[in-house]
């Protein structure tokens, strides 16, 4: 979305697709904090 | 309606109700239950004689209970199809109709049928209906009514045969106050705009302005909602005639114990004055609300909500009229109260869209589906209560069973299910974790 509106974001944001975000549940947000991320977005 | 009747691929159940849906699109299983109107629909005629002989009165619920109806009567005069009903619970069993029933079409030992229906799309089209809350008065004084009461008045085949005239004297009102938003816009009552209200006001207003031209009427809103074709040029014209529009609240409504005329208490908006004028008649725009049918209907068939209350769209703007469930659609007022016109374009539009997996003879889902696993699978059902599309069943053994048609993928039952033991095809747990890392490599 962001690269639709040509908006500019830096590098060290990581993009994961969902079918809904419905399916995020909290093993796979820990598992991003346990591998070193500072923050995990849900968008949708 | 008479033309639908007589359609050969249309089949008319009146004076019924469903009362259970089950199945997916295609293949939708209906019980329908005909209510026992106590009258043969395939013997009468429709010719009235019962109705004549009956001796028992009772409120025309069609009029809004101002006129009466008899126990054996039609509904209203262009009820399709074309038979009368009786009301058994005011029936004093008399059998008057039965004499005088030429077809011997009267059957008192008639009893609700369920009926079994296979279909393969449903539209709901259930409507909405008025709030009837105690605002101004309304219920306990006589002479103020609400706009459909108004209606049935000024209507030619109403209770008065269309003459304006109000309840408590039936002399004709000079004097007329319309009050709109009562009941809409009001975060402690009905927080929604009800759309049709305004327009309401005009028609009615003008029409009784044309009828008697010496009536003096005056329209208290907070704001004149005329948008779409037409509609501000009507309420220039309506202006134009001599009805005054008067921004501002009503405040109290008091009544004249002996003329039974209202006392109203306005404040203008701007004027920082309270005014307070008499009527003979008040006419209320009251809020519109989801129909005892919509209400219903939505409970039967599991439906999606919005938070007004009306059926919830599949998409606010890009979908209108398909529901999260594939194969039913909705359209007009049970959708969210609406003009005449957009009603129509709905409902044209919600048969065009049955029409094309109709037309089609079959449906494609995707595969992104939820797949269970009965080794990992505790039994602990979490998963059947979180999905919001009610796809997931227990068979005879107690393990889980997944609709693919109900299921959309969305996955909630994967994410939240503490076994693992269902997971989303395409989107499985072990398909994150590895995007995780190799997203987010730790250093060596």
């Amino acid at each position: 979305m962001a690269g639709t509106i040509r908006a500019q974001y830096p590098s060290s944001l990581r993009t994961v697709l969902v079918p809904c975000t419905g399916r995020v549940g909290p093993d796979v947000v820990m598992r991003a904090f346990g591998r070193g991320a500072d923050g995990v977005m849900i968008v949708g | 309606m008479l033309e639908s009747n007589r359609h050969p691929n249309i089949e008319i159940l009146s004076y019924s109700e469903v009362i259970e849906v089950d199945g997916y699109i295609g293949n939708f299983e209906i019980k329908v239950k005909r209510k026992a109107r106590y009258v043969d629909e395939n013997k009468c005629t429709g010719c009235g004689t019962c109705t004549e002989a009956c001796p028992i009165y009772i409120p025309n619920y069609f009029d809004e209970n101002l006129s009466a109806r008899k126990v054996i009567d039609i509904a209203f005069a262009q009820a399709v199809p074309a038979v009368q009903d009786l009301v058994r619970e005011s029936c004093v069993e008399c059998f008057a109709c039965v004499d005088g029933c030429e077809q011997e079409a009267i059957d008192f030992s008639q009893q609700d049928e369920i009926v079994d229906l296979e279909v393969g799309t449903i539209i709901v089209a259930t409507g909405w209906d008025l709030y009837r809350g105690d605002d101004y008065g309304y219920g306990t004084y006589e002479n103020v009514i609400n706009q459909i009461e108004l209606e049935r008045i000024i209507a030619p085949n109403g209770p008065t045969y269309g003459h304006l005239k109000r309840p408590s004297d039936r002399k004709r009102p000079e004097r007329i106050l319309f009050i709109n938003c009562v009941g809409s816009r009001d975060v402690n009552k009905n927080p929604w705009c009800s759309v049709i209200c305004c327009n309401l006001s005009l028609k009615n207003s003008k029409l009784i302005k044309s009828e008697y031209p010496d009536s003096q009427i005056m329209c208290v809103y907070i704001d004149m909602r005329c948008a779409g074709k037409d509609y501000e040029e009507y309420y220039r014209r309506s202006r134009d005639a001599g009805i005054i529009f008067v921004k501002g609240l009503v405040g109290k409504i008091e009544e004249d114990p002996e003329t039974k005329n209202l006392i109203v208490q306005m404040e203008p908006v701007g004027t920082d004055t309270v005014i307070s004028a008499e009527f003979e008649l008040v006419v209320l725009s009251p809020a519109s609300l989801p129909s005892q049918g919509t209400v219903e209907i939505a409970r039967v068939i599991n439906m999606e909500k919005s938070p007004d209350g009306f059926l919830k769209e599949f998409h606010a703007r890009l979908d209108p009229i398909s529901t999260k469930v594939a194969g039913i659609y909705i359209c007009g007022s049970a959708q969210g109260q609406k003009e005449i016109d957009k009603a129509v374009s709905q409902a044209k539009g919600a048969a065009s869209t049955a029409g094309i997996p109709m037309g089609k003879g079959e449906y494609t889902i995707e595969l992104i589906r939820a797949k269970p696993s009965d080794e990992r699978c505790a039994k602990c059902y979490k998963c059947i209560d979180a999905c919001p599309y009610t796809a997931i069943s227990v068979n005879e053994t107690g393990n889980l069973v997944v609709d693919l048609i109900k299921c959309r993928g969305c996955g909630t039952c994967a994410a939240l299910c503490p076994s693992k033991a269902i997971e989303l095809t395409y989107y499985r747990d072990d398909q994150y974790m590895a995007l995780m890392d190799e997203l987010l490599p730790m250093p060596e």
